[in-house]
């Protein structure tokens, strides 16, 4: 009787392990995608109704499961672990411009180029994949565009007494010394975190000293030390304890109406609309105005604007055909400009793929469409620039200019000497 | 003693799942490391060896030999001020005083609490504009004296450091656990003879428990100390000016450049630093054992 059963037991267990594998063929294809586009994100609420979509288009057949990352630092880290351990995730955002001859080199990412050479490859702006293709070889789909231009707050302009933006940087101290003189923060700084809003800044001063080919000679060109100098003079102009600020305190300066210019990319925009931002009914939008980056003195940027891929669409590389195809479908079905155009009005971010502004965007939104279309030329900021190694660096020598242990040259010399030895 | 034959097998199968881990997860990451080290490598591409340049660069680089040194007095502080004050806080709970389960729960409920968490929270009292510390001090009439703790260069290392050594309720318990064990006879007969509660600790209390929990103790804090990470990271990121930076932070740094090789040399760094510092600790402590036979321990409570 026992050996029956055992053999009964042992015979179910078979059946069942056959049973797995079967079941296992006929699973549907599973896309890991780690995404920032989640919690506060301004795509996310979009970007979640999106997927939910495609799954369901695909129900049995495709399944995108989204491995959400709140912390945009933390999912760079752990996305470079990642690849770096061989386990690239099926489907990923990158914002790093200076890895990508690196990663495609490294042959773990797919090659998306032969499907954008059947004709998806018109749904995005002319030459925006070509430029980050390596050997032929597009890896790193350009997907979200950014712009940094100042966006003012007129409402604090009209109260210091300034019926416009300055136009030049010898301008735009005068009005620092009277948004001071009022007990405004003329911008927001900060060098705790990243320093994002004073590596946006420095960027805009670059490309006002230096114009459009001030990267040519790395940090050799002057433009860097003169920069500088005018950062360092700007932070006599913002909040106490931007030293040690992160994002947070910058944001919150200028949604507490204290701040009177703002730097950001235009991810940032649908805050300005949110009713949870707006002060006895008026929403900051309604107070708010795109400028244009001062020109300085002597400088050779004119009409020049700071942008940056903010987010690389890259899949891994898949020895699964099936998968590659379902992968392929899924990044098709995010950039379709139906799509795109729903995510750009929701978020107010700005995208490469082409498609029909919605008649409902917002007129900030539209005013930066504009300043894009209109730039005599663009540089990426700063950070894109150059290696990581200058963005690790980057806040340390912010701090270290600011409080006096380096003067310009040696806030230059520090970035410098990070970069070589990541070299 | 000479094992048996017949002792030996049991002994290797109750040590080699121990040995075998060991290996795995130890031994043989420390020798990658070791060997990356070495090399110069980007985690994307072929490995080069690049001999000892990734040393050469780390001691020529400012922020890791300040780095070097935030750890150093971190564990400094850690070991002889940290530990100190929790046996301090120990002897004296250990006496029972009123309310003292009360205290030891006070004490101990930090270390429920994620560091994270924690530095959250002091990022916000030493917020320069809205902080409970400014705030205080201008309650108090002493707003000259208000400023951006975690941004002022002289500044930022103490703030961050001073609020962390009151953290002690972890050593606190691991001592008054220790402290239990000792006979109570030793007190009785100390009271009898006249000795007030501080010479009793002074000598029965500390010499019992310095080779075996308050040397523990002071080796972990000062490891603690050694690996200090997240603290810093989320208050300062090793700011201002590298003020603040740990070889850990360091580390992370250039791994966030894909510098793998340098990343490897300054964990390579922090292991013989950590190691000279436990040899360092040990020797402190060796001397004659003031241990007690195995009957004069009371069992705990």
């Amino acid at each position: 009787m026992k050996k029956a059963l055992a053999l009964l037991l042992a015979l179910t267990m078979i059946f069942a392990l056959c049973a797995c594998g079967q079941q296992a063929k006929s699973e549907e294809i599973i896309i890991n995608f780690p995404s920032v586009w989640v919690g506060t994100d301004s795509k996310a609420p979009y970007m979640e109704q999106l997927i939910a979509q495609f799954n369901e288009e695909n129900a049995g057949k495709i399944k995108v499961v989204v491995e959400e990352q709140t912390d945009y630092q933390a999912a760079r880290d752990k996305l470079r672990t990642t690849i770096t351990t061989g386990n690239t995730p099926d489907l990923c955002i990158l914002d790093t411009t200076y890895d990508i001859k690196g990663y495609t080199e490294s042959g773990k990412f797919m090659d998306l180029a032969p499907y954008l050479a059947e004709g998806w490859g018109k749904d995005f702006a002319d030459g925006s994949y070509d430029a980050w293709s390596v050997d032929g070889k597009v890896c790193f789909l350009p997907f979200e565009s950014a712009v940094f231009t100042p966006i003012y707050n007129t409402k604090i302009f009209a109260d210091i007494g300034w019926d416009h933006f300055p136009a030049t940087y010898d301008e735009f101290f005068q009005f620092c010394e009277d948004a001071k003189a009022k007990g405004y923060n003329a911008m927001g700084q900060m060098a705790g975190e990243n320093a994002w809003s004073s590596m946006l800044w420095y960027s805009l001063i670059v490309e006002a000293i230096g114009g459009k080919d001030v990267y040519a000679d790395g940090l050799k060109n002057p433009a860097f030390v003169q920069a500088a100098e005018v950062l360092k003079q700007m932070y006599d102009y913002t909040f106490d304890g931007a030293l040690s600020a992160g994002a947070g305190d910058v944001n919150g300066h200028w949604l507490a109406r204290d701040t009177a210019i703002y730097l950001n990319g235009p991810w940032w925009v649908a805050n300005l609309y949110k009713e949870d931002n707006a002060v006895d009914g008026v929403l900051l939008a309604d107070d708010c105005e795109v400028a244009l980056n001062p020109t300085y003195t002597g400088g050779k940027g004119e009409g020049g604007l700071v942008t940056t891929v903010q987010a690389f669409l890259a899949a891994a590389e898949q020895s699964d055909p099936a998968k590659k195809e379902a992968v392929v479908k899924f990044i098709k079905y995010i950039t379709d400009p139906q799509h795109v155009s729903e995510l750009a009005l929701s978020s107010g971010a700005m995208f490469f793929v082409k498609y029909e502004p919605s008649a409902d965007t917002n007129l900030i939104s539209q005013k930066l469409t504009g300043v894009a279309n209109d730039a005599a030329y663009t540089i990426i900021h700063v950070n894109g620039a150059f290696p990581t190694a200058f963005s690790t660096e980057f806040p340390d020598a912010v701090q270290q200019l600011i409080g006096g242990q380096v003067d310009a040259q040696g806030f230059v010399d520090l970035l410098q000497t990070a970069i070589d030895n990541a070299a | 003693m000479k094992l048996e034959r017949s002792d030996r097998a049991p002994l290797w199968a109750f040590l080699t799942p121990a040995v075998v881990l060991m290996v795995v997860f130890f031994v043989i990451p420390v020798l990658y490391v070791v060997g990356i080290s070495f090399f110069k490598w980007n985690g994307i591409g072929p490995a080069t060896f690049n001999n000892v340049k990734n040393f050469t660069l780390l001691f020529k680089d400012k922020a890791f030999t300040r780095s070097i040194l935030n750890n150093v007095i971190w564990a400094l502080v850690a070991g002889f001020i940290q530990v100190p004050l929790a046996m301090v806080m120990a002897i004296i709970l250990s006496r029972k005083p009123k309310g003292w389960k009360f205290f030891r729960t006070v004490y101990f409920f930090p270390q429920v609490i994620s560091g994270i968490a924690l530095a959250t929270l002091w990022r916000a009292v030493y917020n320069a504009e809205t902080g409970l510390l400014n705030g205080l001090l201008n309650v108090i009439g002493r707003g000259d004296l208000a400023c951006d703790w975690l941004g002022g260069i002289k500044t930022a290392f103490p703030a961050v450091l001073i609020y962390w050594i009151f953290y002690i309720g972890y050593y606190m318990v691991i001592m008054m656990a220790d402290i239990t064990t000792i006979d109570e006879s030793y007190y009785e007969a100390a009271t009898i003879d006249g000795a007030t509660d501080f010479q009793q600790a002074i000598h029965i209390t500390i010499p019992l428990i310095r080779r075996t929990s308050l040397l523990t103790c002071v080796t972990l804090a000062s490891v603690m100390g050694l690996r200090q990470f997240e603290q810093v990271y989320m208050l300062t990121n090793g700011g201002p000016a590298n003020t603040t930076s740990t070889i850990v932070l360091y580390m992370y740094k250039r791994l966030q450049d894909s510098n793998y090789g340098m990343a490897g040399a300054s964990a390579l760094i922090l292991i013989i630093i950590g190691v000279v510092f436990i040899i360092c600790i040990r020797k402190l402590f060796e001397g004659r054992s003031e241990t007690m036979a195995p009957g004069k321990r009371r069992a705990g409570k």
